[in-house]
């Protein structure tokens, strides 16, 4: 892996870098930028270098694949740098299928604290501190011991005749039933209120009370 | 179809429990029916009628309430007086027990909750384990059921920091549920399903709960020391309330509880009961004999059974597993709401519940104690209605009385010894008797204080103690007429099957607002008015007898704002009110809690958030987006989760097309479950983090431009 800037990338006469204007690289530039951030690189000195590190890679191809954007090409860049850097120091083949070596090679950063402690190995060629190789190798998050898997299974509960009586309203009929029920007794205290029931009624509140 | 049972208990003779039952609940029943016979006179002599008859019904129903209460109160002084042989912490040496090579999960049950304040409960738990030299023997899992996005990634981020930081990794789980079938229980029963026979025993705490390491491992002593014991429920000490509402509460269930407990100890023995969490397991029969089972109807009483504890104790104690209160054991802490609105709330919750256990009391083989602890949680929230339709009757009566002009003059007691006495004297024995069986469990447990010189001390002294009781008294009275409407509203709504949806609270920093508290108690406020303006209209001395029960309603919006203020509970901290051993001094693992929560506030760690700050997170960061793609991969390897994702469409194109959607148009153009089911499906997590990085700004919703540029300018 190259570290340092080439004479090759600087500006062109027409203030052109790499075919395209540096506006576009400028924005290439704070999109990497702004990820390496994201992973807590914080040593501006290292964040810069592994910046242009990307950039110079991302110009190379500029030329040959003039319909995307700088911006395209160095998140591609990048991306394809910390994969390449993490199949090397977990020694293990990036796989297409998932990207699950970008999210194992992510979390062993965190577990190993890569942003405490090894900022400064962060995309480096190997060889590696053993403790740090060590750390990223042996890093695994669990969310709990090994399955032991059975299945809990309610036993019935006998609720006698209560069992019949909650599910009295399913009965076939019985709304139909309670509803012309209901309208009868409505048509009967109607017939009472209209045939001297309001006085019976009066009556009866009092006979309540005595 | 249950399996036929691979494990169970002789058990054990009942003898003893069967007179200690019919003593207490026939000195009970006895109070009840002499004062009830009192009563009965009195309404005689004014006249017998049909709504008196129905009075009468009334007050021998609530009054059979209030002397079991009693009866626990005094029942508990006398044992607490002249010492308990029958506690389970007495009735063998357990201290000595060895517990190497036992192993006991200790399980937190979470939903959407403050996560700062559970998983530092959580820390303060660990770590005071981790100071008993016993850690190795207990795993910690924390179980999520959570279902605002935001929260689950705050959940995982935070359980991350939380290892680090303890160097726990392999020792605290975090584990979050696909569903959230069968809430609470089926999260345990989730648990129990993936790991559950790993462990001999598991103790499980709520997200407020802390448990001292050395009451942790006494647990396990205990249950290795009681192999026929199924469950032991500590009795949990409210604490940390700063409010005065909390704080009164917290002082009541300081000072009151011990009695009460050791009254309640006197009759359940064995036959305990189970408050779902501060209490330890033994695995294997919960797993064999607790699953709850649907019960059969629809809502409110039919369909999955809401308050599972009692229930799980009931159907424990139906295997001959003893289930007992470790009430004598020190060090398990719970939180309490710190306003009357939350409180009502929690109220509505657990009323549903216990309503329920109206039908489960009918299920065969369950033993007579365990259908007692069903009952008397169910009177509980009958008492309020009850209460209410006796006031309405009395005054009906009393109305009607003076409507018709028909005389008062009352005729000779039907009892020699009440026969000199006036109506009205006669009213006001009553009266007088009632207050005493109400008034007596806090007198003697002010006077069990009084005999206790050590214990004086942690609740500032007997002085302060007894101001204390005189005003948690006064505030309980005006509380009182509230509870019994809001119980009153939640029993009729749950009969009718009726739904009640409650915001959450709007609360300023120093409490309720006054436009909450209007929201909520305006009812209430009008009930007391008219309901006073009328007694007045009727009779003004009758007004006066009422004061208590109006006040509480008339005054309910500043009573329920007033006391939800932490400036109040701190006023009365400093005049020496209300305290309680855990506010004199403060045990470490409390300390531990209150620094750390203090450190949270200072670096504003636990600050709100703005909207899908959690899911952008997940898809940003390159590490939170690990952690949680990590975590859903190992989901893969159980098999009923494996069956729920694809159940979900998790791994296909819908899932992706959702993603998409979401970095085009921006989080708001998905709904909740949306942005869940596509925070589930790690091969799309792991892609919109790849994108939402690479692509240029111009294709992406401007709402993740403004996430990404300040992502780019946090330190």
């Amino acid at each position: 892996m190259e570290s340092a800037v080439t004479p090759a990338i600087l500006p062109d006469a027409s203030g052109r870098l790499a075919g395209r204007p540096l506006e576009e690289w400028n924005a290439a530039y704070a999109k990497v930028e702004n990820y390496f951030h994201a992973l807590r690189i914080r040593n501006k000195v290292l964040l810069g270098d592994l910046v242009l590190r990307v950039l110079e890679r991302a110009q190379r191809r500029a030329p040959a694949e003039p319909e995307r954007s700088a911006t395209q090409l160095a998140a591609e860049e990048m991306d394809r740098i910390v994969t390449e850097w993490f199949s090397e120091v977990l020694q293990s083949p990036p796989t297409k299928a998932d990207n699950s070596l970008s999210t194992r090679g992510r979390l062993a950063l965190l577990l190993a604290d890569m942003p405490g402690r090894w900022q400064e190995q962060f995309l480096r060629p190997g060889p590696w501190p053993e403790e740090f190789t060590s750390a990223m190798r042996e890093a695994f998050l669990r969310a709990g011991p090994d399955f032991q898997i059975s299945k809990m299974t309610p036993r019935p509960l006998d609720l006698g005749p209560i069992t019949a009586l909650s599910n009295f309203g399913r009965l076939p009929y019985v709304r139909m039933a309670l509803a012309w029920a209901g309208f009868a007794m409505l048509l009967i205290v109607l017939f009472r209120l209209t045939h001297g029931g309001f006085e019976q009624l009066v009556g009866w509140l009092g006979r309540f009370n005595h | 179809m249950a399996d036929d049972p691979t494990i169970s208990v002789v058990a054990a003779p009942r003898f003893r429990r069967a007179w200690r039952l019919f003593i207490f609940y026939s000195l009970a029943l006895l109070l009840t029916g002499l004062v009830s016979l009192i009563f009965a006179d009195l309404l005689w002599r004014t006249g017998w009628s049909a709504s008196r008859t129905v009075l009468l019904v009334l007050f021998v129903i609530l009054f059979l309430f209030a002397s079991i209460g009693c009866m626990h109160g005094v029942f508990g002084f006398f044992l607490r007086t002249f010492g308990d042989g029958r506690r389970i912490t007495n009735l063998k040496n357990y201290r000595d027990k060895n517990i190497d090579g036992i192993s006991t999960a200790i399980v937190f049950p979470i939903y959407n909750e403050d996560i700062v304040r559970a998983y530092e409960g959580l820390r303060a738990t660990y770590e005071s384990l981790a100071k008993t030299g016993q850690l190795e023997r207990f795993d910690f899992f924390i179980l999520s059921d959570s279902t605002d996005p935001d929260k689950w990634v705050e959940e995982e981020r935070r359980w991350f920091e939380l290892i680090r930081e303890l160097d726990a990794l392999g020792k605290i789980y975090y584990r979050r549920r696909l569903d959230n079938e069968g809430r609470k229980s089926g999260n345990v029963r989730d648990f129990l399903n993936a790991w559950g026979r790993r462990y001999r025993y598991f103790m499980v705490c709520d997200a407020d709960s802390v448990m001292r390491g050395e009451t942790l491992v006494n647990l396990v002593k205990l249950m290795e020391a009681h192999p026929s014991a199924g469950l032991i429920q500590t009795v949990p000490a409210t604490v940390n309330a700063e409010s005065l509402f909390g704080r009164i509460q917290q002082f009541a269930n300081r000072l009151y509880a011990p009695v009460f407990i050791a009254g309640l100890n006197y009759w359940a023995l064995d036959l305990g009961n189970y408050w779902g969490h501060n209490a330890i397991i033994r695995t294997e029969p919960f797993m064999q004999f607790c699953d709850l089972p649907q019960l059969p109807g629809r809502r409110p009483f039919g369909g999955q059974i809401l308050s599972h504890d009692f229930v799980e104790a009931a159907l424990m104690s139906r295997e001959n597993w003893e289930v007992w209160f470790a009430y004598d054991l020190e060090g398990s802490y719970e939180e309490a709401p710190q306003a009357m609105i939350e409180n009502a709330q929690r109220e509505r919750r657990w009323c549903q519940g216990n309503l329920q256990h109206g039908l489960v009391l009918f299920a065969k083989g369950l033993r007579g104690a365990s259908r007692l602890h069903l009952i008397l949680g169910i009177c509980g929230y009958l008492a309020g209605p009850l209460w209410l339709a006796f006031l309405v009757t009395f005054n009906w009566i009393y109305w009607y009385q003076e409507y018709t002009g028909l005389s008062n003059i009352p005729v000779q007691a039907f009892t020699p010894y009440l026969s000199g006495l006036s109506g009205t004297a006669h009213a006001l024995l009553i009266f007088v008797i009632c207050m005493v069986v109400i008034m007596l469990p806090k007198l003697l447990a002010l006077i069990d204080l009084a005999n206790d010189w050590p214990r004086r001390k942690q609740f500032g002294g007997l002085g302060r103690a007894t101001i204390s009781v005189a005003g948690e008294t006064v505030f309980s009275t005006l509380h009182a007429p509230l509870l019994m409407l809001w119980h009153t509203r939640f029993v009729v709504t749950n009969f009718l099957g009726i739904s009640v949806g409650w915001t959450t609270q709007k609360r300023a920093a120093g409490g309720t607002t006054w436009l909450y508290a209007l929201q909520r108690h305006w009812g209430h406020t009008l009930i007391g008015l008219v309901w006073g303006a009328l007694m007045w209209w009727v009779e003004p001395i009758l007004f006066w007898w009422f004061t208590p029960v109006l006040a509480g309603m008339a005054l309910s919006i500043p009573l329920s704002v007033l006391t939800s203020r932490r400036s109040l509970g701190a006023r009365t901290r400093a005049a020496g009110l209300f305290l309680t051993p855990e506010e004199i001094k403060l045990p470490d693992e409390l300390l531990s809690l209150r620094s750390n929560l203090k450190i949270h506030e200072l670096t504003g760690d636990n600050s709100p958030r703005p909207p899908h700050a959690g899911l952008a997170e997940a898809m940003l960061d390159p590490y939170v987006n690990a952690i949680h793609v990590s975590l859903l991969r190992e989901k893969q390897f159980n098999p009923a989760y494996a069956e729920q994702l694809t159940k979900l469409g998790v791994g296909g194109d819908g899932v992706q097309a959702l993603g998409e959607k979401l970095l085009a148009e921006g989080p708001d153009k998905l709904s909740a479950t949306e942005r869940l089911l596509v925070m589930a499906d790690q091969r799309v997590m792991v892609w919109l983090h790849q994108q939402s990085w690479q692509r240029p700004g111009e294709t992406l919703a401007a709402w993740w431009r403004g996430a990404i540029l300040d992502y780019s300018r946090r330190d």
